[in-house]
């Protein structure tokens, strides 16, 4: 699915139209290098190598097939609208390998718009994110959500 | 030695976040996102004068210290948060835990803990769980 430039706020049915939206995918080789360097820069010992669990996010993300721009724009929303996230749910079933080659593939599982009494108007998305190595086994999976002001928006 | 209900786990502390390791990381990540990297753009949106840590880094410290005392990161089967705010350039941060539940399962013990990161003297940033994977004759 390509995702297009233009940014309007979808309607409350529009937006639980996407749930079920694919992500186009990708793949990705945990080169040592860069697990070294991510492991290093967030303060990790860069000896546990891919085990470390936080890289299931940053693989899972780096090769979902969109940009960071794109997924925003899917809800009408971009980095100037201010999205936050909100939640990270990570399971992993074998811990990744430096070396491996992971398969990433997920969809939109959820969205809903809310209002607040002081943050008035949001929409809250969730997506889901799977790994698979070479062999087709699952390896992790990561669900996140992501808050978008709508920020002028009245429900 | 076994892990028991209530037990705490050693508290790490990160004495300052340092700026220009989330540049680095933006650059690895390929995050065109410019608060991580450029404290004017930070300004202009309103978070004050310094950058913003990525959640990943965040959430990395907890894991680290969940991963140190359990024997390894690798042994960390699980884990769930709730982001509650931003952590900026020079912040001091406290990540701890406490262990909530302890089961025996044929694949080992999965010990459950609450886990948490604050900043020092300031607001709670993660708030979640983390589950790891033990032997039983741990």
């Amino acid at each position: 699915m390509t995702v297009g430039t233009e940014r309007r706020t979808p309607s409350e049915s529009e937006l639980g139209a996407l749930i079920g939206t694919p992500f186009p995918g990708g793949e990705a080789t945990l080169e040592p290098w860069w697990v070294h360097l991510v492991l290093d820069s967030m303060l990790a010992d860069p000896a546990d190598g891919g085990a470390h669990p936080v890289l299931v996010f940053l693989v899972a993300t780096g090769s979902m097939g969109w940009s960071w721009d794109e997924l925003f724009a899917l809800f009408g929303a971009s980095d100037a609208d201010g999205p936050m996230a909100g939640e990270t749910d990570t399971v992993v079933y074998s811990p990744l390998r430096v070396g491996g080659t992971y398969r990433v593939s997920g969809e939109i599982v959820s969205a809903v718009r809310k209002v607040g009494r002081r943050t008035g108007v949001f929409d809250i998305v969730g997506y889901r994110l799977d790994l698979h190595d070479s062999e087709g086994a699952h390896c992790a999976s990561t669900t996140n959500s992501i808050v978008f002001p709508r920020r002028g928006e009245q429900l | 030695m076994r892990p028991t209900v209530g037990q705490k786990i050693p508290v790490r502390i990160i004495d300052s976040v340092d700026p220009a390791r989330m540049k680095t990381l933006s650059a690895l990540m390929r995050d065109p996102n410019p608060i991580h990297f450029d404290r004017s753009v930070a300004s202009a949106l309103g978070l004050g004068d310094r950058t913003v840590n990525q959640g990943p880094s965040n959430i990395a410290y907890v894991m680290s210290m969940l991963g140190n005392w359990a024997g390894g990161t690798d042994r960390i089967t699980r884990y769930r948060f709730r982001f509650l705010g931003n952590v900026f350039a020079g912040d001091r941060l406290q990540a701890s835990g406490t262990v909530t539940a302890v089961d025996e399962t044929p694949e080992g013990l999965l010990v459950q803990c609450e886990l948490a990161l604050d900043v020092v003297d300031g607001a709670r940033v993660l708030e979640g769980t983390g589950t790891v994977r033990l032997p039983v004759d741990n």
